[in-house]
């Protein structure tokens, strides 16, 4: 076998934030080059984010021991620090466990909060930057497009990203559950603490049209308006200005409640009883409690944010089962690839396609000119075999020759296996956005043939 | 086994199986399963109307069966419904609308005993105002008490803090539910009135007929009553949510009873 597969990396739960910062990699083109210059690895990657650092590489003809040390001591000497230090804090995975645990990072199933969809933004930019460095081929390549499409499934497949992780976002998905569509609401901050400005933020891109922002003082609601985008009011002018918001986001420092029950009855009444989202993330509590009683009133303070947030939490964390099960069943789907690039299953599976085409098309001749004797259906069987043998003769003995060459065995094989289409694979309308969409059915392929034919004559 | 027969079979296997593809879509969390039930929901409605249109050209008697209203009754729920998916693209009522229309049209099976008495004079006036406006009314109506039901169970888990997980990332927004009995109010009633006072100015019309209150007739009156409270309350006053979806769950259960008391007079009748 000509590669290894070796993934050497540290996260948020093997090291702390000194460690990761130590070994963070800033120029990861660079570090890609120098992998590929010094240590024995035929292809690499480099993940760098501000929880993980992955390297994963493809490993020449050496002993899996010498290439990791090689790459943990680059690695190290790269960013200033020790080798032993650096084995402390780092995993290491190779072959078919390296390929699973990418497959988790993709998923973001080994992320701080699972589920984000920050990483998989990350893991593409850093496979953009591999290719264009030329460090990523054909394992690599694999494995990350693989990657991409393991972490679609899970989203798909799973609720593993559905539900809000975040206050902000809780806050967000309680707006839509009552208004629907956000767009066109209007949205009031009552106080400009940080975490309703950050909640704000979430509403205006979620769609909330217009923010008022009222504040004891005036010149912080302007300084607030003016990054948000808002009217900035005198927290006094508050109750004047209520009926016209559909949500309320207060955090004040008063001791007192801001908003009464008996204000809000009248503001509905203004409002023709249009409903209204209360969001106190203030302590102690701005808003009366009591407004929760009120017909289409909805208030949810911290507390109740944050239960929200534990119970999406514990519902991620059943989906996670789901979701690793998924990634069992595509690490098995990658092996069977990875076995297949050695050259004998290749011919096996050329073969075995064009027998199959072969007998398919003998059926249909048989079917067209009605019942033959035993001896002409012999005949007429080995002829077909052979033929489609005859036509494999070529494409084999230039597979042969390319993969007695040094690196490049399974660049050939995979080619020819994407040409002769070995594994069943569709591919999707969008995959080459830039070319002309064109079907491939037996037809289309048919009359292509035939147009070439008489073009040429 | 007449075409006719195979037809109705046909219809209550489609409508069958888009009610069962449906929840188990609901039970699963699969949209998927969810838009193949809705358009196999399509071709049941395609089915049905061809079905209704095949008995009013070869038997325009058949108008005159409790059995034809039945099968009309579970053509309008669909109908409506459609009316709805396409409009505030409301998938999720057809959790009302599919296993309701499959029940209406079991019914219109098993009602071959019913036989309305269809006025001789001013037959269209009759049929096209009083049947036409209570059916498509009655379709409104049905659509706005799953709505109703929805609103008030998703309101009770917003308002109690039950937490997002609880309230299912497809269902619609409390929003949608209002405004589908908004739609109901503000068309449902004007078609009632138009339907129950129809009835009186046949009446009054009509030579030799003359207008008496009855039990039936009272009934219908106190549903158009309750109703018109709402439309008033909803339109005038401003209601919104929850006391709406309540009052318009009372007018459908009135509506209910009192269909079901219009069934038991015309079975009584000779």
């Amino acid at each position: 076998m000509n590669r290894k597969i070796i993934l050497v990396g540290l996260n948020h739960r093997t090291a702390g934030v000194d460690v990761r910062e130590k070994f963070a990699l800033t120029d990861v083109e660079s570090v890609e080059k120098g992998l590929l210059a010094h240590c024995p690895v035929l292809e690499c990657l480099c993940l760098s984010t501000c929880n993980r650092v992955e390297i994963i590489a493809i490993a020449k003809r050496v002993s899996e021991r010498e290439a990791l040390d090689s790459i943990i001591e680059y690695w190290a000497g790269i960013c200033g620090g020790s080798p032993s230090l650096l084995i402390e804090n780092t995993y290491q995975y190779t072959d078919l466990d390296a390929v699973k645990h990418l497959f988790t990072v993709a998923c973001s199933l080994d992320s701080m909060v699972m589920g984000e969809p920050q990483i998989l933004g990350q893991l593409k930019d850093a496979y953009r930057k591999a290719v264009e460095e030329g460090a990523a081929k054909t394992i690599i390549n694999r494995m990350l497009h693989k990657s991409f499409s393991v972490a679609k499934r899970v989203r798909t497949e799973t609720a593993i990203a559905s539900s809000a992780v975040s206050i902000s976002f809780a806050a967000v998905e309680l707006a839509k559950k009552i208004f629907g569509n956000l767009e066109g609401t209007k949205a009031m901050l009552v106080g400009a603490g940080e975490m309703a400005e950050l909640a704000a933020t979430h509403l205006l891109q979620n769609g909330v049209q217009d923010i008022i922002i009222a504040n004891r003082t005036l010149s912080r609601a302007k300084e607030l308006a003016k990054s948000l985008n808002g009217e900035p009011i005198q927290i006094e002018n508050m109750a004047d200005r209520l009926h016209e918001v559909d949500i309320v986001i207060s955090s004040t420092g008063s001791p007192v409640s801001v908003i009464k029950a008996k204000d809000v009855k009248a503001v509905l009444k203004r409002r023709k009883n249009k409903p209204m989202f209360f969001i106190d993330i203030a302590v102690p509590r701005d808003i009366d409690p009591n407004i929760n009683q009120l017909d289409n009133v909805y208030l949810y303070d911290i507390d109740d944010l944050k239960e929200v947030v534990e119970d999406n939490m514990a519902q991620r964390q059943e989906e996670a089962a789901k979701a690793r099960a998924v990634v069992e069943a595509e690490t098995a789907t990658f092996s069977n690839w990875l076995n297949s690039l050695e050259l004998q299953p290749t011919i096996v599976d050329l073969v075995d396609k064009n027998e199959e085409v072969a007998m398919r098309e003998l059926a249909k001749t048989l079917k067209k000119i009605g019942p033959v004797d035993d001896r002409t259906h012999k005949a007429l069987e080995t002829l077909v075999l052979s033929v489609g043998r005859k036509c494999l003769h070529e494409p084999i003995c230039f597979l042969k020759r390319r993969t007695q060459e040094e690196g490049s065995a399974e660049r050939f094989i995979d080619l020819a296996r994407r040409m002769f289409n070995l594994d069943d694979e569709d591919v999707p309308s969008t995959a080459h956005i830039d070319r002309k969409m064109k079907t491939c059915s037996p037809e289309d392929i048919d009359s292509l043939i035939d147009v070439s034919k008489n073009k040429e004559q | 086994m007449g075409l006719f027969e195979i037809m109705h079979i046909l219809i209550i296997m489609i409508y069958s199986l888009g009610t069962l593809l449906f929840l188990t879509g609901v039970c699963t969390a699969n949209d998927r399963l969810k838009k193949i039930a809705v358009w196999v929901a399509v071709a049941g409605f395609t089915l049905n109307t061809v079905d209704l249109a095949a008995i009013l050209l070869t038997d325009s008697a058949a108008i005159l069966s409790g059995k034809f209203y039945f099968n009309i009754l579970a053509w309008a729920v669909l109908g409506v419904y459609f009316f709805l998916w396409w409009r505030l693209r409301l998938e999720f009522l057809a959790i009302t609308a599919l296993p309701l229309a499959l029940l209406l049209f079991v019914t219109s099976m098993a009602l071959d005993g019913i036989v309305v008495i269809m006025p001789p004079e001013l037959t269209a006036l009759f049929f096209g105002l009083h049947i036409g406006t209570l059916i498509v009314t009655m379709g409104m109506l049905i659509m706005a008490f799953g709505a109703g039901v929805a609103f008030l169970h998703y309101n009770r888990k917003l308002k109690t803090k039950a937490g997002l997980a609880s309230m299912g990332k497809d269902i619609p927004s409390l929003d949608k539910f209002d405004r589908v009995n908004s739609l109901a109010v503000s068309y449902g009633f004007p078609l009632y009135t138009l339907g129950l006072f129809s009835t009186i100015f046949w009446y009054w019309i009509a030579p030799d007929k003359a207008y008496t209150w009855d039990a039936m007739k009272i009934v219908s009156l106190a549903v158009w009553f309750l109703f018109a409270f709402l439309f008033h309350q909803r339109l005038v006053i401003g209601w919104r949510g929850r006391k709406p979806a309540i009052l318009t769950i009372w007018v459908f259960i009135g509506m209910c009873i009192s269909l079901i008391h219009h069934t038991i007079t015309f079975k009584a009748l000779p």
